[in-house]
């Protein structure tokens, strides 16, 4: 680990310790507001506003939980979103590769202009695309279907310019060498640019899952049809009026969250592994 | 096109600071137009309820005499009859969760008691719904939509709709069972627009048992604004409460909403040109004495501590709320009578030990000078023009199963809305819900005593909510102690600007 | 000149899925947007007329719109450099081979599941700190209710926002500043060290330029989070205690419950390009002024 450099003087006593404690606390703090979120899940209604005795461990329950997934239809809206933001993300990862190798390794005229473009697209606000967006794929026919949901969400410029950020740190040198070589683009990107970035790749995979989850904006606007509605929007249907059940919200959300958490997991164990396999050789 | 940047940032800084003029005075003036005025009715001038004025001239001269109905899509209802497949309708509400579930019970009822016709329901918030309702186009609109009571000279505006009086015409549709100001209320130049479906009012919330410890009389709350004063006095100052009244400045009800309930109350005009019901409306009337006292006598209960401010109470219960605060209780508020059931329901759980259920008291609104009546809130049917006369005509169909009595004392029962015909309350399950519980029964009482006078149907506006919006702001002000006439004046001048802004838009 | 021209078809062939979707999607929903910023519509749409271009300097010079900027510019000045601080800060903390650092990455990650709108609504239940507060009754949109206190407050407000939005975001800059942080050469620690540089300056002498893309990409991803905050208006403040109403933001101000704006397409339009103008000059501006200290290859 790079930043090991240092490890021989740090991993001794007091300043590991100094930074234990550090961490915990961090921790306490960012965790804080997600604790108190469970716990409201986790309790029956009328508990779960009984405060400040909420937000204590005790009388948990999964009947809150269970009450949400049945009433909201949660495993549909589950798997629909789940099917969307993976293929989303594939997609986003091939784009954006592609095109961030182009603006990294290539010159080719029109380079800036296009970068401009590219630029200012992450910039426009979202609700000012959905209104047209909405007509487009309307004309189109692909209202309440799955490719109207994917297609317009398959390539950010925030991606590109993330693979980008990584591709610059790559030494000229390297790439010099390697058409020396004879290496062309496509094998160049593959074998060389592409493991170089992994750290960033998964980094982006896991963003555009989440974004893509999260959506909210655009699956309302031309989702209508209980078939192909995703979690985002789903989660509408539990806002009851009922004092019993106030919870219910909070509920499906920590179960819409749930997979986002066992993702984020799984990436860690990814970052991980990449710092020995990312580590460029002098 | 590195450039645009740099270039972009020196526009917009030789663009300058603030110009001092409002958002929706930008862009070129619109054309003025060589036309003689539309008429307007002079101060004081009234015409009865549902009559107008004459239409604008114009520089063209009239092919007919026609009416402003005939002008208008026309609603076959007969169309219904020769149907050999059943026609599919779409309905968006505005209603969401248990509500809509409620809804759609409706809808299975009625798809099941005949073949004719199939109704599905989307739900959605109002203001989704409104939002693309706007958007769409003839394609993909739907059949009928919910449209809360502020949006009736948008959907007017709009040219999307069948006119309810045209298919109650063409049907021979049997009106007399509705309460009048209901139709009135969505009615507006001498057509009947929609139909009323969900219907609430504001009522008085009070706390019995604060009013017994004060020695007031628990089953004699307020009448006039004057009353309440004096009520919150004794409350005060016996102890028996920290407030007299729990107000709040949203523009939904007390910073909106409230003003146009008491301009009503005192039997006054909101806008002009009767509230927009004789002809368009151009400005708004409020920033006159009525206004300035009614205002003034708030903020005045405010600095004498009878009455405490909630501020925005955006989630709409921060007022309510104030009557369990368990360290400095008011004893007073008015709310909607749509939460009467949900508060029963919090005071039951046991959520304060110190108020229960049967504190509760539900009274009309108080007003100036204790006038009945009141306006009418909550949303009402409308149908679509499709240009297809089998829908419309299922359309009207649905619409009047929904505001048959059965239905309506059934949907009243369940949600705690008021039934739009007298009728429905003579049937079960109302019957016994209203003799279990009259304290339902105010705000439709409240409703019924409303003079039958123009100034009882409330203000018909294009911008409606945006006008409420900056009426909020300015009593937002008041309440914080601005002064309250030049307030209440620059509120009415951006009033003002927004409903010409509109009409130079819509009209 | 002919080398230039000879990646050509390359690159057309890698920058043309990204191009297309963003053409269509984006770019085009741009233009029309532009081209009707000129005009005043009705509610529908359908009927306009020509309010010429200088609507766009009207607006821009507009009370409500300079009000709202002034707000939002507050919001990004308190979001954007201490989200930074805090995301490096973090990152360097947790970048470090110790047991169960695994965990402790994890947690600092987290933020990043939730969503805007779940943020916003864990912390609206954090703001209120009375006991037995009633739940909600009827129609709010979340079983919740706004507390007086900070986020009814017109100078605690605008902060409590920023501190909710700092919250939510940090999960994001925390990953991303990680990822970057691998990628740094061990060598250049290695030189470092052995020329005699301590910890702290190794950290601004070796760490702090090589993040410098990553921190420049992150700033401008976090100021147009700020310049576009509207999930977190709505359900925190809906634009702010009246009458000052200091959480406004341009966003909400026009795609707000209440906006003014929101029945003419026209005049919506005219706002929402003036706001991507606005956010376009400060990525520009970032880009310069992050530019010098940015340290590419080697």
């Amino acid at each position: 680990m790079a930043a090991d450099i240092g490890a021989t003087e740090t991993t001794h006593g007091a300043r590991k310790v100094g930074r234990y404690v550090l961490l915990v606390f961090v921790a306490i703090v960012v965790l804080f507001p997600i604790y108190a979120t469970l716990m409201q899940a986790l309790k029956s209604g009328p508990d779960s506003i009984d405060h400040p005795k909420s937000l204590l461990p005790i009388n948990l329950t999964l009947d809150t939980m269970r009450a949400a997934w049945r009433i909201g239809d949660l495993g549909r809206l589950l798997v629909n979103s789940l099917f969307v933001s993976i293929v989303v993300t594939i997609g986003v990862i091939v784009t954006s590769v592609l095109a961030a190798y182009a603006f990294a390794f290539l010159d080719f005229p029109g380079k800036g202009l296009l970068f401009a473009f590219f630029l200012a697209t992450l910039l426009v606000p979202a609700e000012l695309t959905v209104v047209v967006n909405q007509r487009t794929i309307s004309s189109l026919g692909w209202i309440n279907s799955y490719q109207g949901l994917i297609v317009p969400l398959l390539a950010t410029t925030f991606g590109t310019f993330l693979v980008r950020q990584v591709f610059l740190t790559v030494p000229k040198d390297l790439r010099e060498a390697a058409a020396l070589d004879g290496v062309g683009h496509f094998r160049f990107l593959g074998e060389v640019a592409v493991p170089l970035c992994r750290p960033t790749l998964g980094a982006l995979a896991l963003f555009t899952f989440l974004g893509t989850w999260n959506q909210y904006l655009w699956p309302s606007a031309i989702i209508t049809d209980d078939e192909h509605r995703t979690i985002q929007i789903g989660l509408e249907r539990l806002k009851t009026g009922d004092v019993d059940k106030l919870n219910l919200v909070t509920a499906g959300t920590v179960i819409a969250a749930l997979p986002i958490f066992i993702v984020l997991i799984a990436f860690q164990r990814q970052l991980v592994r990449g710092l020995t396999a990312g580590a460029v050789k002098g | 096109m590195k450039r645009v940047a740099p270039l972009t940032l020196a526009a917009l800084v030789l663009m300058g600071c603030g110009s001092g003029e409002s958002i929706i005075t930008a862009g070129r003036e619109p054309p003025v137009v060589t036309q003689p005025p539309a008429p307007t009715l002079a101060p004081g001038e009234t015409l009865p309820v549902g009559e107008t004025l004459p239409p604008a001239p114009t520089t063209i001269a009239p092919t007919t005499t026609a009416a402003l109905l005939d002008t208008l899509p026309d609603c076959p209802t007969d169309a219904l009859a020769s149907v050999t497949t059943p026609v599919e309708l779409t309905m968006w509400l505005g209603l969401t969760g248990p509500l809509a579930d409620q809804m759609r019970q409706l809808a299975d009822a009625y798809n099941a008691s005949q073949s004719k016709v199939h109704v599905t329901m989307i739900e959605a918030s109002y203001q989704q719904t409104i939002d693309k309702y706007l958007q769409s186009n003839q394609e993909n609109r739907p059949d009928l939509v919910q449209m809360p009571e502020y949006m009736v000279q948008t959907m007017v505006d709009s040219r999307t709709a069948v006119p309810a009086e045209a298919c109650i015409k063409s049907s021979g549709y049997d009106t007399s069972a509705f309460l009048p100001t209901l139709l009135d209320a969505f009615a507006t130049q001498g057509v009947n627009w929609s139909m009323p479906f969900n219907i609430s009012n504001p009522v008085l919330f009070y706390n019995k048992k604060m009013f017994t410890a004060a020695g007031l009389d628990p089953e004699k709350p307020p009448v006039s604004l004057d009353d309440m004063r004096a009520d919150s006095q004794a409350l005060v100052s016996s102890g028996a409460a920290t407030y007299g009244v729990a107000l709040d400045s949203n523009f939904d009800s007390g910073g909106g909403w409230y003003i146009e309930q008491w301009f009503a109350k005192a039997g006054e005009f909101y806008a002009d040109n009767q509230n927009g019901r004789a002809a368009r409306a151009t400005k708004v009337l409020y920033n006159n004495d009525t206004g300035v006292s009614l205002l003034t006598f708030l903020q005045s209960m405010l600095n004498d501590g009878l009455a405490v401010n909630v501020g925005d109470n955006t989630s709409g219960f921060d007022n309510l709320l104030k009557l369990g605060d368990k360290d400095a209780p008011a004893a007073m508020t008015i709310a909607t009578s749509a939460a009467i059931g949900p508060v029963l329901a919090v005071l039951k759980s046991g959520q304060f030990p110190q108020f229960t259920g049967d504190d509760l008291g539900i009274a009309p609104m108080p007003g100036p000078g204790g006038k009945p009546g009141a306006l009418v809130g909550g949303a009402s049917l409308w149908i679509v023009d499709s240009g297809d006369d089998a829908r419309t005509a299922a359309a009207w169909d649905f619409t009047t199963y929904l505001t048959s009595a059965q239905v309506q004392s059934q949907w009243a029962s369940e949600t705690g809305y008021l039934p739009v015909r007298t009728d429905a309350q003579t049937l079960d399950p109302l019957q016994t819900t209203w003799a279990t519980d009259p304290r339902f029964k105010v705000p439709y009482d409240q409703l019924q005593a409303a003079p039958d006078v123009p100034t009882s149907v409330g203000p018909v506006v294009g911008p409606l909510l945006e006008v409420r919006t900056v009426t909020a702001q300015g009593v937002a002000a008041i309440f914080g102690g601005a002064d309250v006439a030049s307030t209440l004046a620059d509120s009415a001048s951006k009033a003002d600007a927004l409903i010409a802004d509109y009409n130079s838009r819509n009209g | 000149m002919k080398r230039r021209w000879r990646q050509f078809p390359v690159a057309i062939g890698m920058l043309a899925p990204s191009a297309i979707i963003l053409g269509v999607f984006v770019v085009y929903p741009l233009i029309h947007s532009i081209q009707l910023g000129h005009l005043r519509c009705d509610a529908t749409g359908t009927r306009c007329r020509d309010g010429g271009w200088i609507q766009y300097v009207d607006v821009f010079r507009s009370n409500e719109f300079q009000h709202a900027l002034f707000n939002t510019i507050g919001l990004a000045l308190m979001t954007v450099p201490i989200g930074l601080v805090l995301g490096i800060g973090l990152a360097v903390l947790a970048d470090r081979h110790l047991r169960g650092i695994g965990f402790f990455r994890t947690v600092f990650s987290s933020t990043v599941a939730t969503s805007v709108a779940v943020a916003s609504l864990i912390f609206f239940v954090l703001l209120q700190p009375e006991v037995g507060l009633l739940p909600h009754l009827f129609h709010g949109l979340f079983p919740v209710l706004k507390d007086p206190g900070l986020l009814r407050d017109p100078n605690t407000a605008m902060p409590a926002v920023a501190l909710s939005s700092i919250w939510a975001s940090l999960g994001f800059t925390f990953i991303v500043i990680t990822a970057a942080l691998q990628g740094i050469p061990r060598e250049l620690y290695e030189s470092a060290f052995v020329d005699g540089a301590g910890g702290w300056t190794r950290f601004t002498n070796v760490t702090l330029p090589m993040l410098g893309p990553t921190i420049l990409f992150t700033s401008v991803v976090l100021t147009t989070r700020a310049f576009q905050a509207y999930a977190e208006i709505a359900l925190l403040t809906g634009g702010g205690p009246d009458p000052e109403r200091p959480t406004q933001t341009v966003a909400y101000l026009i795609y707000g419950q209440n906006s003014l704006v929101k029945n003419d397409i026209g005049l919506k339009s005219t706002s929402a390009v003036l706001l991507f103008l606005v956010l376009l000059v400060l990525a520009f501006v970032q880009f310069r002024g992050l530019d010098k200290r940015v340290h590419y290859g080697s």
